[in-house]
């Protein structure tokens, strides 16, 4: 038993501050959502979406992916997590950042705030950035590992083009507008560290959850060169050359990419052995499929389709959405429930098992509650995409409202599953 | 010493002991998911488990190993369990009980 590696997963103090956090701003995303349902529709540079995209993809999705990193880089790099203190630490920090950051977006004070706000997030960034790659040098080399690896350093690149964003607006001295860098800065965050991270982390986790075993990784292997690939061409096309006649180039690889990574999903769910799929694993594999979406939608926006001026404006609103609410949210709204009862269920029953009849991790939380929280996304992502396609305040509203009821849902289940109390029932022998 | 009816009496006893204790997330026994490679009983106290997890690094895997001993405990509270855990042969599907099967809906 000395070369057990099950005993490598991090306190409970290191992760579930970050679940909670995530939770708490998904439910204030929705709140601001619910509150500027206008500036969804109106032009993706202004100050009120800023504040909005950045709670979604730091405050909710990045707190989320730091908490459950931590947890999986035991399952992923077969190691313990570098430094426990570290973690909480950066915790801290980027918890104090994005306050700021979006108090900064908000409030539109792009000069001083908004620098001392990403001078924090970049310290943050580098933080975590840092103690990952320690734990992963110690760590096992296999192809998911090289995701999480690639995501962390695309991370370590958005968050120095955001910095650099902040520091032109106080004191300008980059050549292009803010918008041709905010192209950059977006790209390098959604693509590189988030696609890039879901691809390397649920290549693992969907696979232990359906019970699926030898999957063919090739596919993940093209699917790594294509999307890095396409993503560095990318960058150093709009960097260098101002977005160029390589756009399809890219946006091919990059696509292609994807598709391999679809088919490896795919492959692993035909030899599933768990045929009944759980809410949770539903919900994941509906938004892996979804990364489809905005696969349509660049090409769209690319092509310059004849279309209104103001359609391709909601195209790339809808673009955006759609990696945010399409792929990134849903995974996590479900991901949530594979990954946070287990941790509270081995913190609160690990010593128990045996001496008493203890419950099972997913009895930790309702699920008449996750079932309504599925349905109600759903429900608010259709209403939404519809809303900003055909411009339709109204039907921004009712999507909101049925955002605002899966954040309330959510935050529900998420508390009732930190704050669970131990029950146990003698075992006859 | 007890003579080889009676070990055999009781690894048997020890088998059913283990079919008593799940994998959380499968939700399934560790006998029917075809976890356990050896179960022997020496004839005096100890009692050997040589055994697998599903991954390597099956977050679950100490909970496991700790209701395992419990659960023996529970029932011979003088046995000593050792439990060594290998990954040669990997556990594969091809591993679970035709009852596992047919529990997990395959």
């Amino acid at each position: 038993m000395s070369n057990l590696k099950t005993g490598n997963a991090p306190s409970l103090s290191v992760v579930v501050p970050h679940f909670i956090f995530s939770a708490l701003s998904f439910l204030c995303l929705t709140v601001f959502i619910f509150l500027t349902g206008t500036d969804v529709l109106g032009p993706y540079f202004n100050s009120k979406l800023l504040a909005i995209t950045h709670l979604a993809v730091l405050g909710w999705a990045s707190m989320l992916a730091f908490g459950a990193l931590y947890q999986l880089i035991p399952v992923v790099f077969e190691t313990a997590l570098y430094s426990e203190l570290l973690a909480k630490i950066t915790f801290w920090i980027f918890a104090i950042a994005i306050f700021l950051l979006v108090y900064a977006f908000w409030t539109s004070a792009f000069g001083t705030t908004l620098l001392y706000a990403s001078s924090l997030m970049f310290i943050a960034l580098f933080g975590f950035i840092g103690n990952v790659l320690l734990s992963q040098r110690r760590g096992k080399q296999n192809i998911q590992s090289r995701y999480v690896v690639t995501a962390i350093l695309w991370l370590l690149l958005t968050a120095l083009f955001g910095l650099l964003i902040a520091i032109n607006f106080r004191y300008p001295f980059l050549s292009q507008i803010h918008l041709h860098y905010l192209k950059i800065h977006a790209h390098l965050g959604l693509v590189g560290w988030f696609v890039i991270l879901i691809v390397g982390v649920s290549s693992s986790l969907i696979p232990m959850f359906l019970i699926s075993h030898s999957p063919n990784e090739d596919k993940l292997n093209y699917a790594y060169y294509l999307i890095n690939g396409g993503l560095l061409l990318l960058g150093l096309d709009w960097l260098v050359l101002q977005g160029t006649m390589l756009i399809p180039v890219y946006w091919l690889s990059i696509s292609l990419g994807i598709i391999f990574y679809l088919m490896f999903v795919w492959e692993v769910y035909k030899k599933r052995l768990r045929k009944e799929l759980d809410i949770g694993m539903k919900h994941t594999l509906i938004s892996v499929l979804s990364m489809l979406l905005p696969i349509l939608l660049s090409l769209t926006v690319m092509l310059k389709l004849d279309f209104e001026n103001s359609f391709q404006l909601r195209a790339t609103t809808l673009y955006g959405f759609s990696i945010i609410f399409g792929l990134i949210t849903p995974i996590i709204l479900s991901q949530t429930y594979k990954t946070l009862p287990f941790i509270v269920w081995l913190h609160k029953y690990k010593q128990l098992v045996g001496k008493f009849k203890t419950p099972l991790p997913k009895e930790l939380y309702s699920e008449w509650v996750a079932t309504l929280q599925f349905y109600s996304y759903n429900l608010a992502v259709i209403v939404l995409i519809l809303a900003i396609t055909s411009n339709n305040i109204w039907m921004i509203r009712l999507g909101s409202c049925f955002l605002l009821i899966t954040a309330v849902l959510y935050n529900l289940n998420v508390f009732k599953i930190i704050f669970h109390k131990v029950k146990t029932e003698s075992i006859s022998t | 010493m007890k003579d080889p009816d009676e070990i055999r009496v009781i690894e048997s006893d020890l088998e059913q002991i283990l079919y008593g204790v799940m994998d959380p997330e499968i939700e399934l026994n560790i006998v029917d998911l075809g976890l356990i490679y050896l179960l022997e009983y020496d004839g005096l106290k100890k009692v050997v488990i040589k055994m697998t997890f599903s991954t390597p690094a099956c977050p679950l895997g100490d909970a496991i190993l700790m209701n395992i001993k419990q659960s023996i405990t529970n029932v011979y509270p003088e046995f000593e369990v050792a439990i060594e855990v290998v990954f040669e042969p990997a556990w594969n599907s091809d591993m679970i009980s035709e009852k596992g099967r047919m529990l997990l809906g395959m």
